[in-house]
């Protein structure tokens, strides 16, 4: 008994941590954490080029940036109606 | 005399512990009001004492074992998760679409709660106003340890750390003592302008360093943190411009 008591502490522990971390970086908004994995994998992929690797990762934020904000309202507008 | 990235970076975490240290404030003048200051404020010490163990702690430890290269990358895709997430919330709030944070009716519903309970007492502490504060404090606290740690690593070490750490002390510190001559939620703080200027450095240092860490060259080097922050600050004003015209417009529709 206090070994299943003692995995079940342990296994609520564990779960815990995961959705704190979960809700502290992804939180509402699991588009801008994928963005961000995306924009960091174009950055990786491009970065032997001086003018694709620096332009192409400042549009991709600006873009991930006007999505999310337009994502919001619509959810926003669509509740309050 | 310090320079320009170590006073962006003092600056910058300042800030954002000011606009944490805005809402654990709040939780901590209505526990204090209604359950006593001692426990409150032991609640609160031994979570500011916690939050400075895991800054010292984890931070050297990184600091010691992990690549810079890889630590900027991770430091770098944190911070941009974290400014944009800051940056969509402040836009929202700014354009209308989501209520501004209003410290006064928290204030009201936090004494309404704490009001009705009872609490267990032992002996001379209030275990509920401890408990309270403690937790206030502590997950408040957790986003500003998340920039110290990222901005004092990232920016190159042990020293950066200590200045990351310092300009958390400093926010926080302004705060505590406005908020102690005052003894009210500080609604008047503009908090919402504070949330888009910080999500806008903390995007900016973000790109910079999660691209820094990948490889990518930056034209002009640090200089280019100026140039990333115009570009940022200029998008923003431009959604905030946007996005307000089509919430007038919609009230608008409705009316």
């Amino acid at each position: 008994m206090p070994i299943e008591k003692t995995l079940g502490a342990l296994w609520k522990g564990i779960k815990s941590f995961f959705s704190f971390w979960k809700d502290f970086l992804v939180g509402d908004s699991p588009v801008l954490a994928l963005g961000v994995l995306i924009i960091l994998g174009v950055a990786y992929l491009s970065r032997g080029s001086a003018i694709l690797a620096p332009a192409s990762t400042i549009i991709l934020v600006l873009v991930l940036m006007t999505f999310t904000v337009w994502q919001k309202t619509k959810t926003r507008s669509h509740s309050q109606s | 005399m310090i320079d320009q990235s170590t006073a962006l970076l003092l600056i910058t975490v300042a800030v954002a512990s000011a606009v944490e240290a805005v809402e654990a404030l709040t939780i901590i003048l209505a526990s204090g009001i209604t359950r006593g200051w001692r426990s409150t404020f032991e609640g609160a010490l031994l979570a500011i004492a916690c939050l400075g163990v895991i800054v010292a702690a984890v931070g050297t430890a990184l600091i010691q074992y992990v690549p810079l290269y890889i630590l900027r990358t991770l430091v770098g895709t944190l911070l941009l998760i974290f400014g944009l997430q800051w940056l969509t919330k402040a836009i929202l709030r700014e354009t209308g679409f989501k209520a501004l944070h209003d410290e006064c009716d928290i204030y009201d519903k936090e004494i309404a709660t704490l009001s009705k309970e009872k609490g267990i007492l032992r002996g001379k502490r209030d275990s509920l106003a401890f408990a309270v504060s403690f937790k206030g404090v502590l997950l408040e606290g957790m986003e500003v340890i998340m920039i110290v740690i990222s901005f004092g690593l990232a920016s190159g070490g042990h020293d950066q750390l200590g200045t990351a750490a310092l300009g958390a002390l400093v926010g926080v510190g302004i705060i505590s003592v406005v908020g102690a001559v005052v003894a009210r939620p500080l609604a008047r703080v503009p908090e919402n302008y504070m949330k888009l200027g910080v999500g806008n450095l903390l995007t900016v240092f973000g790109v910079f360093w999660m691209g820094e860490g990948v490889g990518v060259h930056w034209p002009l080097g640090d200089l280019f943190i100026l140039v990333l922050l115009a570009i940022i600050f200029v998008a923003t004003l431009g959604l905030v411009t946007y996005f307000k015209r089509v919430h007038e417009s919609k009230i608008e529709v409705r009316a």
